[in-house]
């Protein structure tokens, strides 16, 4: 069966190109678009019938020339073919060298660095092998000379010397297989005898057919075995196709091409017999060189039919209003009559087309139904063959613009309307006062550090420790004194209190701190003093 | 036999060569009867030859070569023609002088046959079964001197084993028709000869190849001895081959460097030239004969690969070890009597011959191009005529023209002593298009014995005129 979306590219190819209804020229677009329409369209007997035509045996697919209507300028048309050009190496762009097209290798070195021998071997192998067959039979040691060509007759038929005459070498004689003859006594002698030539066997039946050309059945029916039930797929042993299980991303799995697709759904359908499951290599390009020929049939049939009966007569299959008589005759005869050659006559039917009929015979209708297999699929194996829809590849991609989308999936917890209420509760929010409160309890906290460091300034060291020597003592003495005089309201409390007391009238401490500005009330001023 | 020599005349010192050479068709082959250009080319007109050597002959039997590939022996660049007088090796293809000497054939150890020179007798590829009586045989033969019976044993042997090569290369080998050793030679041919020494030498070695035969492959012994060689015929072919075809080299094989006498498959194929292209090379990491070609050695399609299958040695040792004889081999020795010399220093210079005694060649650089007279004949003689040369003592040029006249009247008596002359010897062999193999070479040598004679004088003529300047 055709496939459909190289039919379709060449559609909308074919429909640029043409400009004028020069398309007189028999493209062969036109054969891709009627062939999806005609399978529309026609009756498939009538297909069938154009099919039977041409011989099923013939299968020699004629790549279908663009033929001109004049056939002068031929030859600077590009014969394009459905088919990759196989190439095996190519001039790569990078080296400059031919390179394999399938994977590249290291260079081979040349002859310099080839190891001792190798050269000769190589030179051994490349040579070419003797042609000619030879019309001499050998004597395997029997009658030396035999094969060399005899430019003089030979002397020991007229010449006869009992020296030179020698019996086993009589090279007249020398031809004929038969040496029993010539030499008699030998046979008493020799008893070993040679066979020299090899028994005949006798064929018959299938062998003698084949043997002698005659229509024979492909295999020997007495050798030949019944077909058997096609196995699943896992039982054949050449299926070494991979699990999907083992693999952890689906995106491993081998990708569809589009003729196992085809055949697949085919199989499915119950339209061809595969062997297994999933079709095979074999199966594959069975199917694509059938699909070829196919192809190649019809559009021979399409051509062949436009040769026969011209192109006005072709193409007034699209237009139905034209109802003047079109064959061969009929345009010559209008031809001498008004001077329109087939062309203009062919443009003044087209203005008789409609667009309808426009669009069928290019084959874009899109009303018409048409049934190739690629229609019939299922969307999951068009899927895997030409992918989705490039702009909304699954349902979910559909958007629609009055949609208010829901994010929430099923963790999706919902937001707490009150925060403020919430963190104070769960305590991870305190009010203002609450914090100015926290921060004034701190403040009472580093009097009473103070009154520590009192008691420690009061402290005299006694030496315990004799080990740490003159030097630490002095540095006691000196740490001492400057912790002392750290503070010297610390180090003399008589002056403190001197200097409290007159500020202070009679003041608790507490209110004594309410009082004051920051704690540099309560710091002695020295300088007053003296 | 193989074709025997390769004419140095046709080598091109300024001909040019007309390339490419056309396929030769099958209709050639009966045509080449007229393979007298190739033998006798002192008498054709030293014109541009218009082909290349191989452009006459015939492509060998596909067979040939198909039956070493599948044994991994390879050809490189050549092929394997036949002719009338035999196999030859020529060029298929243009080869640039390189710095390397390139490898036209290697031939894998398996296919070879060969024997070590000295006791211990090892065998590569070892043929020969545990216990075989065909070792005692080899046993019993002198270890210096029986080198050919060994060789010839073990051909035999080959001939008989199963699946060996040999019993398919040996329908390539000439047949004893074909073959032109001295050894098949009747008494006539011996006699034809008209040198009494190589003579009874070629009888002695019949005498000694038919004793070995009777001796043991007498009627009692058992049938896997007697089935090697029903008939001496076979025997005495056998060790031709053995003769002819032998290549005694110093290879290595594992760790061990001995002499060995080897029968080599194609390698044999391959003509004799006293100018040769190629030369044979061990291999011993793979244990393969390689024939290569000289390094700097310009070949061109269609020349004739050779080798030089003995240095030094004169044509009446060819033909008793190989059976053909040359015109033009530079080691050829005439022995003159009497005390008459020519000065040395000019004859070569007359002749632009440079090098050491050892090594005298033709200095074409010095020479006018056109000058095709001098071959290796001129050279054997410059080796050969008696010669003084005493430091910087100018020759005296009356008393050179003298000894010259001396030499040459000497020359002209050799060339009385012998029954026929060269031109009724040319006409005998043109008689006689179907003789036996020996029969042509015995009147060949003799041939060219008389064409060496003739040469000297020719060359002293030459001599005599230029040396005046």
């Amino acid at each position: 069966m055709a496939s459909v979306s190289p039919a379709w590219l060449y559609q909308d190819g074919g429909l640029r190109s043409m400009d004028s209804v020069d398309g007189v020229v028999a493209k062969r677009l036109y054969f891709n678009n009627l062939k999806i329409s005609f399978a529309g369209s026609f009756p498939a007997s009538v297909w069938k019938f154009k099919v039977g035509i041409t011989s099923p045996l013939k299968r020699s697919p004629l790549l279908p020339c663009i033929k001109c209507e004049n056939s002068d300028k031929d030859g600077s048309f590009e014969h394009v073919s459905v088919e990759r050009a196989p190439y095996h190496s190519y001039m790569d762009s990078t080296s400059g060298q031919l390179e394999p097209a399938s994977g590249a290798r290291a260079s081979i070195p040349g002859q310099d660095y080839w190891p001792e021998g190798t050269a000769s071997r190589v030179r051994a192998a490349r040579a070419p092998e003797p042609t000619g067959i030879s019309t001499g039979v050998s004597s395997f040691g029997k009658n030396p000379g035999s094969r060399r060509k005899k430019y003089k007759s030979s002397p020991s038929a007229t010449y006869e010397s009992s020296e030179t005459n020698v019996v086993v070498n009589d090279p007249v004689e020398a031809e004929t297989p038969d040496d029993a003859s010539e030499e008699p006594k030998d046979l008493l002698s020799e008893y070993v005898v040679y066979q020299t030539e090899p028994e005949k066997e006798e064929l018959t039946g299938y062998e003698l057919d084949k043997k002698l050309g005659r229509p024979h059945p492909f295999v020997d029916p007495k050798a030949k075995k019944p077909i058997e039930e096609p196995l699943t797929s896992e039982e054949l042993w050449w299926n070494w196709r991979k699990p999907d299980k083992e693999q952890w991303s689906r995106w491993q799995r081998r990708r569809p091409d589009v003729e196992t697709v085809f055949l697949k759904a085919m199989a499915e359908t119950g339209e061809v017999t595969l062997y297994g499951d999933h079709p095979t290599m074999t199966e594959c390009s069975l199917y694509r060189a059938r699909r070829h020929i196919y192809k190649e049939e019809r559009l021979q049939a399409e051509q062949e039919k436009l040769e026969k009966i011209g192109p006005m007569a072709y193409y007034s299959e699209w237009v139905k209003a034209w109802k003047r008589d079109t064959s061969r005759e009929a345009v010559q005869k209008h031809f001498e009559e008004t001077g329109e050659d087939e062309n203009t006559q062919l443009i003044e039917m087209f203005m008789h087309q409609t667009d309808r009929e426009y669009r069928i015979m290019m084959g874009t209708d899109i009303r018409i139904r048409r049934d190739p297999l690629a229609m019939r699929m299922r969307e999951d194996q068009i899927k895997q063959i030409w992918g989705g829809d490039p702009v909304y590849p699954t349902v979910n991609y559909i958007q629609d613009p009055n949609e208010v989308i829901d994010y929430r999936g099923p963790d999706f917890h919902e937001p707490t309307p009150n925060m403020l209420p919430y963190l104070k509760e769960h305590g991870k929010i305190i009010s203002r006062e609450e914090l100015e409160k926290i921060l004034a309890k701190e403040k009472t906290e580093e009097l009473e550090l103070t009154d520590m460091d009192e008691a420690m300034a009061q402290a005299v060291d006694i030496g315990e420790n004799d080990d740490e020597g003159e030097d630490s003592e002095v540095d006691g003495d000196n740490e001492e004194k400057i912790t002392r005089n750290w503070s010297v309201l610390k180090s003399n409390p008589e002056l403190q209190k001197s200097k409290g007391k007159p500020k202070k009238n009679n003041m608790s401490l507490d209110e004594a701190i309410d009082d004051s500005e920051n704690i540099t009330d309560f710091l002695l001023d020295f300088e007053e003093d003296e | 036999m193989a074709q025997l020599w390769k004419n140095l005349q046709q080598q091109p010192k300024c001909n040019t060569r007309n390339r490419p050479i056309r396929s030769p068709k099958a209709a050639l082959a009966t045509d080449e009867e007229t393979s007298a250009d190739l033998s006798f080319p002192l008498f054709q007109p030293s014109s541009l030859p218009q082909h290349t050597p191989a452009s006459k002959l015939e492509l060998a039997d596909p067979d040939f070569y198909k039956i070493g590939y599948v044994r991994s022996m390879r050809a490189y660049g050549i092929e394997f023609r036949e002719g009338s007088d035999g196999f030859g090796v020529y060029a298929s293809k243009d080869v640039e002088p390189l710095r390397r000497a390139r490898v036209i054939m290697e031939i894998p150890l398996e296919l070879m046959l060969t024997i070590s020179q000295k006791l211990p007798w090892m065998f590569f590829p070892d043929i020969i079964p545990l216990g075989h009586p065909i070792f005692d045989i080899i046993n019993s033969t002198n270890p210096e001197k029986d080198w050919d019976l060994r060789l010839a044993c073990l051909l035999l042997q080959a001939f008989d084993c199963k699946d060996n090569f040999w019993q398919l290369y040996g329908d390539f080998l000439p047949s004893a028709d074909e073959c032109s050793s001295l050894l098949l030679a009747t008494e006539e041919d011996l006699l034809e000869l008209q040198d009494q020494n190589l003579a009874s030498t070629m009888r002695e070695q019949q005498k000694r190849a038919l004793e070995f035969w009777e001796k043991n492959w007498h009627s009692a012994v058992p049938l896997k001895i007697k089935r090697l060689a029903q008939e001496p015929e076979r025997f005495i072919w056998a060790l031709s081959m053995a003769q002819s075809r032998c290549i005694n080299k110093q290879i290595r094989i594992g760790a061990l460097v001995q002499d060995a006498n080897m029968l080599v498959p194609y390698a044999d194929m391959l003509n004799h030239s006293f100018q040769p292209n190629c030369f044979f090379h061990w291999r011993f990491k793979d244990r393969m004969l390689e024939v290569m070609i000289n390094a700097g050695q310009r070949i061109r399609k269609g020349d004739e690969m050779t080798v030089n299958y003995m240095v030094g040695q004169k044509n009446n040792f060819f033909m008793q070890r190989y059976g053909f004889s040359s015109p033009v081999n530079p080691w050829d020795v005439i022995h003159f009597s009497g005390s008459t010399q020519i000065h040395l220093n000019s004859f070569l210079s007359v002749f632009n011959i440079s090098g050491l005694p050892e090594e005298y060649y033709h200095n074409s650089k010095l020479s006018n191009d056109g000058d095709s007279f001098v071959d290796g004949a001129v050279i054997a003689a410059a080796r050969t005529l008696p010669t003084w040369s005493d430091g910087d003592i100018p020759p005296i040029p009356s008393m050179e023209r003298k000894a010259v006249k001396e030499l040459q009247e000497e020359c002209q008596q050799m060339l009385a002593e012998f029954p026929t002359t060269a031109g009724q010897d040319q006409q005998i062999l043109e008689a006689m298009p179907e003789a036996r193999r020996t029969l042509e070479a015995a009147v060949k040598y003799r041939l060219h014995r008389k064409l060496f004679i003739e040469k000297i004088i020719q060359a002293l003529d030459i001599y005599q005129e230029r040396i005046l300047f």
